[in-house]
Parts: structure tokens; C-alpha cells; sequence
């Protein structure tokens, strides 16, 4: 049995008794906050009448060989809620087993949390078997939580026949419900859920619905800034019993994109971030930022600089390997790109090669992950679209709803999204050079972003491509659980007024094979030697709680070619 | 890359110390083999009756066999054990690989680096064809020492060379193209036809060498690759006799068939040309001091000056290679042991970037667009097809590469014991 006390004075330097609520910039100079936390003992008494302790669900994530992330938040008084500040510290048990009815427990231990850490509780489960599936579960206050399922990773050396994840990215809780999330919970295949952002939205209740619909209104009230609003938000979603269902049934493997802070961040500001402490001043970006990502380290099943622990670091580009089949190499574009470039008129600092997305140290190490060959497939966890995309040949009174969805086209039709690795083409001729080089096969970009299902190849050189056809590797972008799509911002019927944008971009684009820009839904990825198969499946309406999902289209890439071509049946 | 010769039209004398055989093979054509003397007529092993075919489609990318020009390839590659994860080995040209697939050992100790290297002995860059330049046991003399027949049907003259009279049988490869210096693939297989028709070889090593020849002369293969397509086709026709023989004549059910190439093939642009001569003979130090013997897509640098400088003229070439336009990167050979290269490789081991080429001792020495050497033509195909059940059908993501062939024929055949210090590569079959 561990006990595990990450509130206690240690030697990695974490917090001590007076609960001292790190706003996540250790080491970058930005002041802590003393919380009114009072130095209560610890409970483990029963609650009151009626309380429900664990109201979050659990999770886990960020699978390896021999250990597993779990995560839970308790509730250990009425008055505990989150972002509050307030609650005793508090004993969480928790125990790890092979069977669902808990005969075969193989680790078990103790958690102390605390106000400080918003009574979230994050712990790496070491010491477990490769490739095995675990039921874990937790224990506070006299109640005990529901039961999550999780699964290592394959050994380093271990050849699987498969890897099955599901894909889900661009969830905005107030426009819709979480069917996506819940269709995905139904599966007992998924040896992990890839989130690829946008895992919540900072916008205040009543902005960004369901096209003018607000299905149901953010918590807090107002745009998220402070960290306790960022707690509160991450505890609503949390609340929604479809994502909790999802984590309980995989583990998570996620990144963050920009809403995990605010819209277009960049290194040094975001598009929705007002900086400065005047009126409608939101203060200094790099804080602001520090306290998404404080709560993004609570309250997600991640190893932020590779540990459990908070406040030790904000990295979260990582890799995870799965035995020789793929290595999975997470991105975060948004803590050190530049500013997006925002002229009315095509800007060659697109291709400027001091501007960058990935940063100079975090594209040594994509690079370095391509190259090292650890595995046979190379995923890439993407947040925003890394095929080129000229969005030129469109309809002129289409232009503006596709930007609504998209990002950021200007008005006088900049042909490009220059939120995405489009708006740095250094980068990218960059990465794409490097695979050439060294002759680097079976790269798949895994991404989100964008509200919309594409499959593409990625040129080396898209003048040449109709011709020569060489590329750099194939990307598959997973539509959003609820965010804003075309159609929804035209409001017409699906399949109707989005076609012809489509076509339009298929037909200025060969590489890309696939686009739909009116589903929400999720996707699954099955991994084998012989091809990597993404399979589209689109929801009902997201303004229906019991809505179906259906199977839209399949694409995959077989091994060595670099190329998508269509499937004509999802995996069973 | 090999110095294009002047061609063959006659077809080869006889040596004394082999016996020749003319026989007149399928299509009209006249083959000559030539058998090593003293070769028992029943050896132990002719009960054996499992076959082995290694057919190496020499500079074959592994897109090209789904690219639908190869149909024989991808359906032999569909009902048998594939690795996708393949790749060739430094340098990645055709004599070093192919010597790692029949010796199951790195550079390092086959005494084979690249095609061309400075001979110090002889004070001039050669071309590494002699049966000596092979300082190890191939896998090859291990099945004859165990009465298995073997054979070698290799389209270039250089492999052709280095192999020498190892094989049980040997067809010395004719006509030879003026340009290409090579057997084209329909001669090829004719003479892989006929070898196991009349002398059925328990083992048959058969080099085919279109794709490559093709691809390195097609003026056309940054885009179009026309011929080189045009070669694609007429290569998988060549193997899809193969098979076919295999099936009418009952060989399939109790044979595995290697395939695999030795390397694959980029394409430069004219004007992405790099020429090291210059810019090594303007340095001070490195002038005069520096031989170079160009391989494609890598140049090897060798000191010939004083000993007592090395250290100094290695750290100078080094920056000299990496500071020029189209390097990739240039490795300190003696310090970077993943290379497993050996002495023969030199002191410097430059590589160019995709899309470019060497070409020493000056720009116009090397005129050929497709070239290979550097990494980005580490990528190989490699399946092991076949009716035998250790090529059942599977897909493997696990690490192949040329030197595991020879480990995978030894297992093959159960063959007992690997070279000193064990084989660099490891069986490719089901239980490998």
C-alpha cells in the first residue's frame, strides 16, 4: 500500500499546509495565491445525508507499459464545490484490479488532497502488466466511486496486432449534448480516447451555442480568467454524465488547443484575451495562461513534464509508444507559436522562417520522434490542419461562413487558414523536408480544430503533387463532438449549401480525398501493420440528449504509400 | 551508384576452374551456367526438398509495389509475411547490400561498405567486385557445406563479381546494356528459369536489375518517371513467371520467396548537384590529403595524409561536408558506431539531402538523375511469399532489413550455427 501526500512539503518542492494555490508558473515569476483554505484535519467521515462525494466521475490517461494515470475530484462537504476554495484535505482511497468486482487488487493506496489542488486527485499507478486491461476506483468520506476501466500500454518491444482509439475534439457544451461522447462510451474496443482539444470553451453563458441556440449555459456566467473560473469549467463538463461515462470506459490521451485558455492563443496573447487591468482588462496574458493550464493540470488525466505532480511544469508535448506497432507523439501549438499574422491581404510572413507554430525546441523533438523509427506507424496528436489548404476557389457569399467555421479567413478572401500550419509554412517545409530526407515512412496527423472530417495526403510539393504524388504522410481531422460547423452557421439542412464548398475545395486541392463539413461526431482509429483506417461516424442532432450515430465514411493508409484511399466498411 | 560500362556482346569463357553448361532456355535465348568443380551430384542434402528464393528487385520503392504497375509483386506480397517496416542499410547501395543479405552480417565485418571505395592499398577508388572483398562466410557456402545446392542469377556484372564462384552454379549475366551495364530482367529471368529447371538449387539468388537502371537514368523521374513506370511493369511480369514456374511445377507449396530490393531510389534536380573535390582541395589542410570515392547519395572521404594529423584533417572534412549546400549530414565513421561502416568506408561518411546528388571529382562526373546511398532511400519493400508454411500470411511491424536475410534462409533450412559473433540480423519467418 502507497500513500501518496501531494499536499505535504517534499522534496520536488510541492505545496505545503497552508495550501498554497500555484497558479502553474513555477519558475516563470508569477505570484501564488494563499487560499482561505482553514487548517482543518483530514476527513474521512461520512458525509452528509444526501451529499454525493465524487461528482466528477474518474479518469485516467496517458497509458505506458507499466503505469496508468487514475483521477477523480471529491466533493468532501456541500460548501467543497469547485473553484471554491473551501473543503478539509481529505483521504482518497484508491485500488487498482484486474476484474471488474475488485477480487484481484493489485496496487492500492492512499491520496491526500486538498483545496489547493481543488480536491482533485491525480496519481501515476506504476508497477502494472503491459497491454492489460484494469478496473480502478476510489474511496472517500464513507462513499466510494463508480468504477473506471483503463488499459496499459503494450511493452516497447511487443508487436500488437492492433490499437484501437477513439477521436473526439471541438466538445462546446453549450451547443449541444455529448452524444458523441456517449456513442463512444458504448464501445468495449477503445484501448484509449484521443482528445484533440478544444476539450471545453472559455466563453462566457449565452456566446457560442448552437448557432443563435444556447442549449445549455455555461457555468460560471462570464468568460473564464481567473483560475477558480477555469476550475468551475472544467467541473461542469466534468459533470456531463456522456463524458463521464467516455473517461470511465479508456483512458484519455489529450492535448489542449486554444480554448483551454481562450480563442487563437498564441505565445504571448490570444484573439479572445483583452490584456491589462483596465476596464474589460483580463491582466497579463502569461498569467491568464498560467491559470489554464493550473486547472488543465487538476482537473485532465495528463502528465504535464512527464509527472503526475502539479505545479512541476507545464510541457505537454509527449510521446507514448506502443510496443513496435505506433508511437504517438502529442503537440501543443499553442504555448509557443507566434502571432498569428492578421492582414487583409496575403502576408508573406505566413512563410517567415523566424515565425513558428511548434517552437524551436518542441520541432527538434517532433523531428527527433520521426526519425528515432520506434515504432512502425508515427501518429501525431495535431491540434489544428497541417495539409495545405487553399480556400481560393470559393463561392465569395460563402466565404464568410466558412470563416466562421474554419478560423480565420479574412473578408477579402485570404485563400488560407492562418491559425493553422498554414500560417507557418516554414514550419511545416521544415518538418516535411526532414521526413524526406531520411526517407520516413507511415506518418499519420492525427487532428481537431477544425469542425469538420477531412482525409488528406500531405504533399511534399503541391504544385507537383497531381503529378508526381510524392508526400509527406497522410492527415485525418475528426469532425467536433458539438461545435459550430457549416451548415449549422448557414442554417440550412445538411447535405445541402455545404456541398458545393466542398466540391469547391476538393477540386483546389487534390490531395485532400475527403471533407464533410456538416457532421458532428467522433471517429475511431484502428492501428495495424498493414494500415491505419479512420473511421467518420456523425451524430443525430446535438440538440437531442438520446440522439443515434451512424457510420459515415471510412478512409485508411496502407503501410509505405503515404496515402489515403476510401474503405467501404468501418472495423468491428 | 556503378561507373556505367562498355557492355557485353559475347557471351563469357569459361574458367578452369568451373565447368560450363549451355543450355537453351525457354524463350529461344542460349544460356550459359557454370558449375563448381567437384560438386557431388547426390548430396546429403538433395533429399531436402525445400526451396529458397531470395529475388531482390533492385532500387524498388516500396509505394511502387501498390502503386498498380505491379500486380505479380503485390499479390505475392498479400498472401505472404510482410514487413513494412523495412529498410536498407548504410551505405544503401547495391554491392554492400546485397553482401549483408547473403553474409547476415553488417559492413563492419563483411568487409563490404559501399559500391566504390578509396583502395588504399592500390592508392585509387575502385569498385568493390571481387569474390575477396567478402572477409566473412555467406550463407550461401553454409548451405553448401551442408550438400544443398545453391545458385546465384545476379543481373550486374559487379555483384556478379563479388559473389564469384560461391554458388553451386552461377549464371554470369549476359548481354550486358552499354549504358546500363546490365542484364535486363527478361534475360535475367530466363536464366533464373532455366538455373532451377536443370540444376534446381535448394537456394537461388537473383538480382533483377531494371528498376534500378531504369530509375537511374529516367531524365524523367522527379515527375513523370516514365520509364521507370515502364520498368515496374515489365519487372513484375518477370516475377510472375517466377511464380507461375513455381505453381506448374510443384515447387510452390514446399518454397519461400524473399523479395526484397537493396535500396530505393530518389531523383535530383540538374542543378542540385554537390561536389565535394573543390571545395576539400581549397581547405589547406585537405588539400591533397583528401580521396573520395563517390557513391550517389553519399561520398566517403578517406585521409591520405600524414597519420599524425588525422584527427585534424577528420574534424576539417567534417566541417567542410556540413557547411556545403545539399549535405545532409556528415558522420565521423571511426566515432559513430551505428554506422558499423568499417575502416574500408573511410574516415568521413557525407550524406546528401533528398532531392540531390553527389558527384565527384567534379560536377559533371556523376550526370545520372536517380541515385541512391542517402537516407531517403532507406526505405525498402520486403515480404517473404511463398506456399511453404513459414511464409504463412501476416503482417509484421517489426523492424526488417537486408541482413536478415541470410539468418532467415539459415533458419529456413535449420542450419545449424551462425558466423562469429552471431549474425547481425534475424529470421524473418514465422518463428523469427
Amino acid at each position: 500500500m502507497t500513500t501518496t501526500h501531494p499536499d505535504r512539503p517534499g522534496p520536488q518542492g510541492t505545496v505545503g499546509r497552508r495550501t498554497v494555490v500555484a497558479t502553474g508558473a513555477v519558475g516563470l515569476g508569477v505570484a501564488s495565491v494563499a487560499s482561505a483554505v482553514p487548517a482543518t484535519g483530514t476527513t474521512a467521515a461520512p458525509t452528509a445525508r444526501g451529499h454525493r462525494v465524487f461528482q466528477h466521475g474518474v479518469a485516467s490517461g496517458d497509458p505506458l507499459p507499466e503505469s496508468v494515470l487514475i483521477w477523480t475530484r471529491v466533493t468532501p462537504t456541500r460548501a467543497a464545490t469547485p473553484g471554491s476554495g473551501r473543503g478539509p484535505r481529505t483521504e482518497v482511497r484508491w485500488e487498482v484490479a484486474t476484474d471488474r468486482a475488485f477480487r484481484d487488487v493489485v496496487r492500492r493506496g492512499t491520496f491526500v488532497t486538498s483545496a489547493g489542488r481543488d480536491h482533485t486527485v491525480k496519481l501515476d499507478v506504476t508497477s502494472l502488466r503491459p497491454a492489460t486491461w484494469y478496473h480502478y476506483r476510489f474511496t472517500a468520506a464513507g462513499q466510494r466511486s463508480r468504477v473506471g476501466r483503463t488499459r496499459t500500454a503494450p511493452a516497447p518491444g511487443a508487436t500488437p496486432r492492433n490499437l484501437r482509439f477513439g477521436v473526439v475534439s471541438c466538445a462546446n457544451y453549450q451547443a449541444g449534448y455529448f452524444g458523441a461522447y456517449r456513442h463512444l462510451a458504448r464501445r468495449d474496443d477503445l484501448h484509449a480516447v484521443l482528445h484533440l482539444g478544444d476539450y471545453l470553451y472559455e466563453y462566457e453563458a449565452g456566446y457560442y451555442g448552437a448557432g443563435d441556440v444556447i442549449v445549455r449555459r455555461h457555468e460560471p456566467a462570464g468568460e473564464i480568467v481567473s483560475l477558480d473560473d477555469y476550475r468551475q469549467r472544467h467541473a461542469q463538463y466534468k459533470a456531463d454524465q456522456d463524458l463521464q461515462d467516455l473517461h470511465a470506459t479508456a483512458p484519455f490521451i489529450t492535448v489542449w488547443d486554444d480554448h483551454e485558455s481562450a480563442n487563437d492563443a498564441w505565445r504571448e496573447g490570444a484573439e479572445n484575451h483583452t490584456a491589462g487591468s483596465g476596464a474589460g482588462g483580463e491582466g497579463a496574458w502569461r498569467r491568464r495562461r498560467a491559470r489554464a493550464h493550473r486547472a488543465y493540470d487538476e482537473w485532465m488525466p495528463v502528465r504535464l513534464d512527464g509527472t503526475a505532480r502539479l505545479g512541476d511544469g507545464t510541457r505537454l508535448y509527449r510521446r507514448l509508444q506502443f510496443g513496435t506497432l505506433a508511437e504517438l507523439s502529442m503537440l501543443d501549438l499553442r504555448t509557443y507559436r507566434s502571432e498569428q499574422v492578421a492582414v487583409p491581404a496575403l502576408d508573406p510572413a505566413v512563410s517567415d522562417p523566424d515565425r513558428t507554430i511548434t517552437g524551436r525546441e518542441q520541432m527538434r523533438w517532433l523531428k527527433a520522434s520521426l526519425a528515432r523509427d520506434a515504432a512502425q506507424w508515427k501518429l501525431v496528436g495535431n491540434p489544428v490542419m497541417i495539409a495545405p489548404v487553399t480556400f481560393a476557389a470559393l463561392p465569395a457569399d460563402l466565404v464568410t461562413p466558412v470563416n466562421d467555421v474554419t478560423g480565420l479567413l479574412p473578408q477579402d478572401g485570404l485563400p488560407y487558414n492562418v491559425d493553422q500550419w498554414d500560417g507557418y509554412t516554414d514550419d511545416r517545409r521544415e518538418l516535411f523536408a526532414h521526413i524526406r530526407d531520411r526517407g520516413i515512412k507511415d506518418t499519420v496527423f492525427l487532428t481537431g480544430d477544425i469542425h469538420s472530417g477531412w482525409a488528406s495526403d500531405l504533399p511534399f510539393d503541391r504544385g507537383l503533387y497531381p503529378v508526381a504524388g510524392d508526400t509527406a504522410g497522410v492527415e485525418f481531422v475528426c469532425s467536433s463532438v458539438t461545435s459550430d460547423n457549416l451548415k449549422d452557421i448557414l442554417g440550412v439542412p445538411p447535405r445541402t449549401a455545404s456541398r458545393a464548398v466542398e466540391q469547391a475545395i476538393l477540386a483546389a486541392n487534390p490531395h485532400i480525398k475527403y471533407l464533410d463539413f456538416d457532421s458532428h461526431g467522433y471517429s475511431v482509429l484502428d492501428v495495424t501493420p498493414a494500415r491505419v483506417q479512420m473511421d467518420w461516424y456523425v451524430i443525430g442532432s446535438r440538440l437531442d440528449r438520446t440522439t443515434s450515430a451512424t457510420w459515415s465514411r471510412s478512409f485508411a493508409t496502407r503501410a509505405g504509400t503515404n496515402k489515403v484511399v476510401a474503405v467501404d466498411r468501418p472495423v468491428r | 551508384m556503378c561507373v556505367p560500362g562498355t557492355g557485353r556482346t559475347t557471351p563469357p569463357a569459361a574458367s578452369d576452374r568451373r565447368t560450363v553448361l549451355k543450355v537453351a532456355g525457354a524463350g529461344g535465348l542460349a544460356l550459359t551456367f557454370s558449375t563448381a568443380l567437384g560438386t557431388p551430384t547426390y548430396a546429403a542434402g538433395n533429399r531436402d526438398r525445400r526451396r529458397a528464393y531470395v529475388l531482390v528487385v533492385d532500387g524498388c520503392r516500396p509505394d511502387e509495389i501498390d502503386s498498380g504497375l505491379m500486380p505479380n509483386l503485390a499479390a505475392l506480397r498479400a498472401g505472404g509475411r510482410h514487413h513494412p517496416r523495412a529498410h536498407s542499410l548504410p551505405v544503401m547501395e547495391t554491392v554492400p547490400n546485397h553482401v549483408m543479405m547473403m553474409t547476415g552480417v553488417r559492413p563492419d565485418r563483411s568487409g563490404v561498405p559501399a559500391n566504390d571505395i578509396y583502395d588504399r592499398g592500390l592508392g585509387e577508388t575502385r569498385t568493390m567486385d571481387r569474390p575477396s572483398d567478402i572477409r566473412t562466410t555467406t550463407v550461401i557456402e553454409r548451405l553448401n557445406r551442408q550438400g544443398l545446392r545453391t545458385g546465384t542469377v545476379l543481373s550486374k556484372d559487379y555483384l556478379y563479381g563479388v559473389f564469384g564462384e560461391r554458388a553451386t552454379h552461377r549464371w554470369e549475366p549476359f548481354p550486358l546494356l552499354p549504358v546500363t551495364d546490365h542484364a535486363p530482367d527478361v534475360f535475367t529471368m530466363e536464366a533464373a528459369l532455366g538455373m532451377v529447371e536443370e540444376f534446381d538449387p535448394h537456394l537461388v539468388f537473383v538480382n533483377l536489375g531494371d528498376v534500378d537502371r531504369v530509375g537511374h537514368s529516367d531524365l524523367t523521374g522527379g515527375t513523370l518517371q516514365a520509364l521507370r513506370r515502364a520498368a515496374l511493369v515489365s519487372t513484375d511480369l518477370q516475377v510472375g513467371r517466377f511464380v507461375d514456374m513455381l505453381r506448374s511445377t510443384g515447387r510452390w507449396g514446399r518454397s519461400i520467396v524473399v523479395v526484397l530490393a537493396d535500396h530505393s531510389m530518389d531523383w535530383s534536380r540538374p542543378d542540385r548537384v554537390v561536389s565535394l573535390t573543390s571545395p576539400l582541395a581549397e581547405d589547406p589542410l585537405l588539400a591533397g590529403n583528401v580521396a573520395v570515392a563517390q557513391n550517389g547519395g553519399a561520398d566517403l572521404l578517406y585521409w591520405t595524409g600524414p597519420e599524425g594529423q588525422r584527427d585534424r584533417g577528420v574534424a576539417r572534412m567534417l566541417a567542410v561536408a556540413r557547411s556545403t549546400p545539399g549535405v545532409l549530414s556528415a558522420h565521423d565513421r571511426a566515432r559513430t558506431s551505428w554506422l558499423r561502416l568499417g575502416p574500408n568506408a573511410g574516415d568521413v561518411i557525407a550524406y546528401c539531402r533528398a532531392g540531390w546528388r553527389f558527384s565527384d571529382p567534379d560536377v559533371v562526373s556523376n550526370p545520372i538523375p536517380g541515385n541512391h546511398g542517402h537516407p531517403a532511400t532507406r526505405p525498402i519493400p520486403f515480404f517473404i511469399g511463398g506456399g511453404h508454411p513459414a511464409a504463412a500470411k501476416a503482417v509484421s511491424s517489426e523492424l526488417a532489413a537486408t541482413v536478415d536475410v541470410a539468418p532467415t534462409i539459415a533458419s529456413f533450412f535449420g542450419l545449424r550455427g551462425a558466423p562469429r559473433g552471431g549474425w547481425d540480423g534475424r529470421s524473418r519467418l514465422a518463428a523469427g
